[in-house]
């Protein structure tokens, strides 16, 4: 059977279902492959009349040996390092300390409670923290008053925006994120507790010897997936966190790139700058899924 | 002696555990609470409150009034309420064509257009591009640019490709043997089959929509157009006070009346989370049920 007969067959079986497909990969094609032959603009120089010039690495050029670019990206990567060692240790005590409680009430009173800011927008949330660490009629300040403490404009302190960008992700994303560790954990074989019981083994060694290895695979591959997004700082956060006073502080690749291109009209330089946050973080995130499917069996997708 | 130091040790414990629990769902609620009391509250008290209080002061409804009859408001809820619903209702209708079609075990170029999705999560070229291709089809200033710039998600759609798998293939090929076409196969066994998962992905993308800012802001040029979360934006993350409370209203205001813009601000919040607030008790029914199972596995 020929090639040209081997398709018009499975076409005439299989064509209500390439019908049902065709929206889906026009759409892909359309909106996420036509995106990537337009960034062919960080090799050119944009024009807004006649067509692009082709100017090569030129960009590259400007991009790496600017000072501005250089501190982005070393922002990016502390953010990203801090978030990594405060935000990501968090949702694992949570999860752990849930599994705890007993009474599937208050359980089920916490979860509800902090699940919700997973489901706010980041500009509500901006809004939420603005007014909570407001140095004349915020919280925290407030708190810090009650024990004697002057008030701190921690929106507008260099010392203290990177911080306010760990607190925030944590109020925001930690509850929500201890839901696949609490998963975990309830997937947990209960007879190994109960063994461990039997063996006199009190909250705490059940807690090592049991709860802990029974979740190391989801901590590692998520862990993974972490780095293999190490670069994506969180454009949305920033964005909305961000101001005039404190900028420098918290300018990251991505909102660079906005800044730059959307702002400053500067559309070939921000398209390099994206475009080289898109093939670096390519190449770390199939690392990290390959890495991952090697340790734990597990892939990223 | 010994088991009764442990039982009283593990009380102290309990005792622990549950408080610290009791302060995080308040550091998550409060500033919320805080917010809600400073709406409702009238504006004379509003000077004195402090971030710490929950309950309102004098009660009153002014500021929602404002909220609720403010042209700028208004418009912004419509538009977020029409980008959500019609956006979402495409988004199912697409996300589950596909997803049927690739959890067909044998279609001949499964792999390939698996494969195809999963490129775009892992690349993507940048806000930049987006734009140029967005301004290029001519769908600058349309609703359409942030409908159709997300109609499916790949996320989502491997979601649903995944439990439409699960589904039992006895059923399907009885269908298929009682002649029922793949539309109709879809229609009357895997949809019906599949409504937890699509009840979840439903959720997800209502609410993808709803918090969307960034690609209204960008793609729109006409104000009229913007959802809520842009408005909110530009009120309380900006501070443009004037777009809110208008040049004329600035020009005389006084003292007790700049005060209530920090009402207003807080009653702007708490407007944009109103809808997320009204479906949370359906995302947590079916969210964390599908996560939980999805992580299970």
């Amino acid at each position: 059977m020929s090639r040209i007969d081997r398709i018009t067959r499975s076409l005439r079986v299989w064509w209500p279902y390439y019908l049902m497909l065709a929206p889906g990969v026009i759409y892909f094609l359309v909106f996420h492959y036509f995106p990537i032959y337009k960034a062919k603009l960080a090799f050119e120089d944009f024009r807004i009349i006649g067509p692009n010039i082709w100017v090569g690495m030129k960009h590259y050029y400007v991009l790496f040996t600017s000072t501005a670019f250089k501190q982005v990206l070393l922002n990016t990567l502390i953010i990203s390092g801090m978030k990594m060692l405060f935000v990501f240790p968090v949702p694992i005590f949570l999860a752990l300390l849930i599994n705890e409680v007993r009474g599937d009430g208050l359980r089920k009173v916490v979860q509800s409670a902090i699940y919700l800011p997973h489901f706010l927008s980041w500009v509500v949330i901006a809004g939420i923290f603005i007014a909570a660490l407001s140095p004349s009629t915020g919280v925290v300040n407030d708190i810090r008053g009650v024990v004697g403490l002057a008030p701190r404009p921690f929106m507008t302190e260099a010392g203290s925006i990177r911080w306010v960008l760990v607190f925030s992700e944590i109020w925001r994303s930690a509850g929500w994120d201890s839901l696949l560790y609490f998963a975990a954990i309830m997937a947990i074989d209960p007879q190994l507790y109960d063994a461990a019981e039997m063996d006199g083994a009190n909250r705490w060694q059940k807690i090592r010897h049991v709860t802990l290895p029974g979740i190391v695979p989801t901590i590692a591959t998520l862990f993974i997936l972490n780095v293999g997004l190490f670069l994506n700082a969180g454009f949305d956060q920033v964005f909305n966190l961000t101001n005039d006073a404190i900028r420098d502080r918290i300018d990251i690749l991505d909102t660079y790139v906005y800044r730059i291109g959307l702002q400053t009209g500067q559309f070939s330089l921000a398209t390099a700058a994206g475009l080289f946050k898109g093939i670096i973080g390519l190449v770390m995130i199939v690392a990290a899924h390959n890495f991952s499917k090697k340790l734990t069996g597990k892939g990223v997708w | 002696m010994a088991s009764q130091n442990r039982t009283s040790l593990e009380k102290m414990e309990q005792v622990i555990i549950v408080s610290t629990l009791l302060l995080l769902v308040v550091i998550t609620v409060q500033p919320i609470l805080n917010l809600l009391a400073i709406s409702l509250s009238s504006p004379e008290k509003v000077l004195l409150m402090t971030g710490m209080t929950v309950i309102p002061e004098g009660f009153s409804t002014d500021v929602w009034n404002i909220l609720l009859n403010h042209p700028k408001v208004r418009t912004g809820l419509m538009n977020s309420l029409f980008i959500t619903i019609s956006g979402t209702f495409l988004n199912i209708i697409f996300t589950a064509l596909m997803a049927w079609a690739l959890s067909r075990p044998n279609l001949p170029g499964r792999r390939i257009i698996f494969i195809f999705v999963l490129i775009t999560i892992v690349f993507e070229p940048g806000i930049i591009p987006d734009y140029f291709v967005i301004k290029d089809l001519g769908l600058l200033n349309t609703y359409w640019a942030v409908i159709l710039f997300k109609m499916v998600n790949a996320w989502y759609l491997i979601i649903l490709i995944r439990f439409f798998e699960e589904i039992p293939e006895e059923l399907i090929e009885a269908a298929e043997l009682d002649g029922a076409g793949a539309f109709q196969t879809l229609w009357h066994v895997v949809l019906p089959l599949a409504k937890p998962a699509l009840a979840t992905i439903t959720l997800f993308y209502l609410v993808y929509h709803w918090n969307e800012f960034l690609r209204p802001m960008i793609y729109f040029n006409d104000q009229d157009m913007w959802p809520l979360q842009v408005v909110l934006r530009q009120f309380v993350v900006e501070g443009d006070k004037v777009a809110i409370v208008g040049l004329e209203s600035m020009a005389n205001y006084d003292a007790s009346s700049q005060i209530s813009i920090r009402s207003l601000k807080a009653g702007m919040i708490l407007f944009t989370i109103a809808p997320v607030l009204m479906i949370y008790p359906l995302i947590l029914k079916f969210f964390t049920k599908g996560t939980m199972s999805g992580a299970v596995k």
